[in-house]
């Protein structure tokens, strides 16, 4: 089943109590990181615990999660990638 | 010098670890970890109670009681014979956390309030237990600066006695484990599972560790005249700030490298001179480069000799700047390079190799790195005893205030709900209102900061603007800093037995977090301290920021006192007793900017003198003037300002001393009080500052601040037009 990426960013918002944005604002492929929403490593740990939380998938080394994170879009293929195998 | 840690307890058991290359990581036995309890950690295994530690205490006061006893005999100090001029400065950012989880797991698991474990909660607690065992009375406070809490520490007691407020001092760090910050650590994936490996090719990370370290440091004339053994000589100290990030250091290491020039700096050293660096090296991805980065802009192709003890102890937070003092120290007698275990491959983002095994070598002057959350930087230089020290030019020129930055409580009460885990229950507050500007802060700042940090920004706004052109240093005192942020990581930790762990409130719950994200707002890069100690923790941070003017490390200094109501204080002290009619919790953030007496901004009042010491109990209110009188010329003081109207068992005290002022002035001198209005928490007298410094600013008089802690401190601060 696909992510619904719509579902991927409300929970985005909430993880990191990001202020004064909708998930409508936060565009499929823009960047998360650096220039996109401002976001640094610590959200990253935040992301971190988020997908294991409401997916079951563990991250023990940032490395491994950093090219998942460049955008809404890539952490959907990759939540799918990892629940499908 | 007393030490303890994972390899050991004293110099002797530590070197020989040292010497044989004997890591002392092991597997965690002191609390239950179902995440991450297979990881090796540098535990002390030995009984605290065996080694002779006190039943008293947290388990990091009686870590620090340890290392002060091996300390004290070693030095062959009589500390009775000195006991008025030698103070305790020890660094902590654990404090009393490992015992105070019992009471929140007790809570949360089981509904019950134990009361006991939370006695020792304070980072200040290490300082009381040791001053108050061995009977010391000089300057004595506490740093936390999160893992450069024990180097800065040392620093700031070699700055005592420069300024010639003590002989001897005994300084250093202590943390013990605990389960908060070893989870902490894992939320933010910087914990290595095969044990750290400081800047080998396939780190993953650092290793946990504890411990305490306490030097026994003296003014060169006192050491000689008492026939002491001279162990080394502290030749430089620097401290910096990145200004950058909270957990990340910055990229280039330019903050470290800033520290380790002002170090050589006071030391009047070149790089040259260096024979061998204990790298901070924690064996994380970026701490590892950032610092060879640092150490090749400072070196060049020549950097000396350097390598990473933690392998050793693991990684012991405060302590870990004392602790490799100590080994930094032991190299020096030993003409030993210590080895950095846990290296095998050359990184080639580092480029470099580190000392791979213990050996002989030709050493004079040696540095030691200790660098923390919030970019927070502090370098050591040791060199032979031999050496012939440098003299500096001191300076001795009061400070400015050129403004003030205030939140503070209305004067009514309210009444605050406590929340759960707590059972219900409702308290009488000073509180501040609603923060009017906090929407002048940075989305970031709004969505990540605690209240306490947001609080301390404002306050930091409101006296001081950004000048990239000055050197700013920040001293923010704090009693118990984030302690509010810190119980929402603990009760989630122990609610959920380690699963979802918040990696943004960790970093966020460190005593230093509100200085070093001022630090991020303003871009101040000078040294960026917390120090705690009870009720003059707010003196505590004014003593640091002037002497940093002083010493001309600094252009401008923000001092302050920050601290808020937090619902496990509240709870807690309604159920001791303590809150009542006359004295209702508070809470506030205060800051000044101080600025050099040559400066020709207008200011609001002159700091002429900032005194800081223990009472003897009982309490005489003719010796506690006599000590006034050698700081301040009385003859001009005409208002006091005490904390009075807080804690009922101070104000007897408050009242003999401003008796005893009055007769020698032979008229009544006035007392202002301020606890009525703003209520008693830690750092209050930041508020009964900002009153002294208007009393002496619209009455053009001499205004003493006196202020005195429950568990023993005492502090004067003088304030003139």
């Amino acid at each position: 089943m696909a992510i619904a990426t719509s579902e991927l960013k409300a929970k985005i918002i909430e993880s990191l109590n990001l202020q004064d944005i909708t998930p409508e604002q936060i565009e499929d492929e823009a960047p998360l990181f650096g220039a996109g929403l401002g976001l640094d490593s610590i959200d990253a740990l935040e992301l971190v615990v988020m997908l294991e939380k409401n997916y079951g998938i563990v991250i023990k080394d940032i490395e491994e999660g950093r090219p998942a994170f460049k955008s809404v879009r890539t952490l959907a293929d990759f939540i799918e990638a990892r629940r499908s195998s | 010098m007393g030490v303890i840690g994972a390899p050991g307890c004293g110099v002797d058991e530590i070197w020989s670890a040292i010497a044989a290359g004997q890591s002392g990581l092991k597997p965690l036995t002191l609390f239950q970890s179902p995440r991450y309890g297979q990881i090796p950690v540098g535990e002390i295994s030995q009984d605290l109670t065996v080694l002779g530690a006190p039943l008293r205490g947290s388990r990091s006061d009686r870590l620090a009681w340890l290392a002060a006893r091996d300390a004290i005999r070693s030095a062959s100090l009589n500390v009775e014979s000195v006991a008025d001029r030698t103070g305790v400065l020890l660094g902590s950012s654990v404090g009393g956390t490992y015992d105070t989880e019992r009471f929140l797991t007790a809570l949360i698991k089981q509904r019950k309030m134990l009361p006991r474990p939370t006695r020792f909660h304070e980072c200040s607690s290490p300082v009381d237990i040791v001053a108050d065992y061995f009977g010391l009375f000089g300057p004595s406070f506490a740093i936390s600066t999160a893992c450069s809490s024990g180097a800065l520490a040392i620093a700031t007691a070699a700055e005592l006695i420069q300024s010639g407020q003590a002989d001897v001092m005994l300084a250093g760090g202590t943390d013990s484990l605990s389960h908060t910050t070893w989870a902490g650590f894992h939320s933010l994936l910087l914990v290595d599972s095969q044990g750290c490996r400081p800047f080998d090719a396939a780190r993953g990370g650092m290793s946990f560790g504890e411990g305490a370290a306490v030097l026994i440091i003296e003014a060169e004339e006192h050491a000689r005249k008492r026939g002491a053994k001279i162990l080394a000589r502290l030749t430089g100290w620097g401290a910096s700030c990145d200004a950058h990030h909270v957990t990340a250091p910055h990229p280039e290491g330019a903050g470290a490298l800033a520290a380790m020039q002002s170090a050589l700096r006071r030391a009047q050293l070149t790089p040259a001179d260096i024979g061998y660096v204990n790298a901070h090296g924690t064996g994380t991805r970026d701490n590892d480069v950032a610092e060879s980065k640092a150490l090749k802009s400072l070196f060049g192709a020549n950097v000396p000799p350097f390598s990473s003890t933690k392998r050793f102890f693991g990684h012991a937070l405060a302590a870990s700047g004392a602790i490799e003092a100590v080994v930094c120290i032991e190299a020096l007698r030993r003409q030993q390079l210590p080895a950095n275990p846990g290296f095998g491959q050359l990184d080639p983002a580092i480029g470099m190799s580190p000392v791979t095994e213990t050996r002989a070598a030709k050493l004079t002057h040696v540095m030691s790195n200790s660098f923390g959350f919030g970019g927070n930087n502090a370098v050591l230089i040791f060199s032979t005893p031999e050496t012939v020290p440098q003299t500096r030019p001191t300076f001795s020129t009061p400070a400015i205030v050129t403004s003030l930055g205030i939140i503070a409580p209305e004067n009514a009460t309210s009444e605050r709900q406590i929340q759960p885990p707590l059972p219900p229950d409702s308290v009488k507050v000073h509180a501040c209102g609603p923060l009017t500007d906090v929407a002048t802060l940075t989305p970031n700042q709004r969505r990540r900061l605690s209240r306490i940090t947001q609080m301390a920004i404002l306050a930091a706004r409101r006296s001081h603007t950004a000048d990239p052109m000055k050197r700013l240093a920040i001293a923010l005192g704090t009693g118990f800093g984030c302690l509010d942020e810190g119980a929402v990581f603990i009760e989630n930790l122990v609610a959920k037995d380690e699963a979802e762990p918040m990696p943004t409130r960790f970093p966020g719950s460190v005593h230093n977090a509100p200085a070093g994200q001022i630090a991020i707002d303003l871009g101040a890069t000078g040294l960026n301290s917390a120090p705690t100690m009870g009720e003059i923790s707010f003196e505590s941070a004014l003593w640091q920021a002037m002497n940093q003017i002083a010493n001309g490390e600094a252009d401008e200094a923000l001092a302050g006192g920050v601290d808020e109501l937090n619902k496990y204080a509240l709870t807690i002290g309604k159920r001791w007793g303590f809150w009542n009619d006359q004295t209702i919790p508070g809470e506030a953030a205060v800051i000044a900017n101080l600025a050099g007496a040559e400066t020709k901004k207008p200011s609001l009042a002159r700091v002429t003198a900032v005194h800081l010491g223990r009472y003897r109990r009982p309490f005489d209110a003719k010796r506690e003037v006599d000590w006034i009188e050698q700081a301040v010329d009385l003859g001009k003081i005409e208002m006091v300002v005490t904390g009075a109207k807080g804690w009922p068992e101070l104000d007897a005290h408050y009242h003999a001393v401003v008796a005893e002022l009055s007769r020698r002035a032979g008229f009544p001198l006035p007392q202002q009080t301020y606890k009525q209005d703003c209520g008693e928490f830690y750092s209050a007298s930041a508020i009964g500052f900002s009153i002294a410094v208007e009393l002496a600013r619209q009455k053009q008089c001499a205004v003493l601040l006196y202020t005195l802690s429950l568990r023993g401190g005492k502090a004067l601060c003088c304030v003139e037009p």
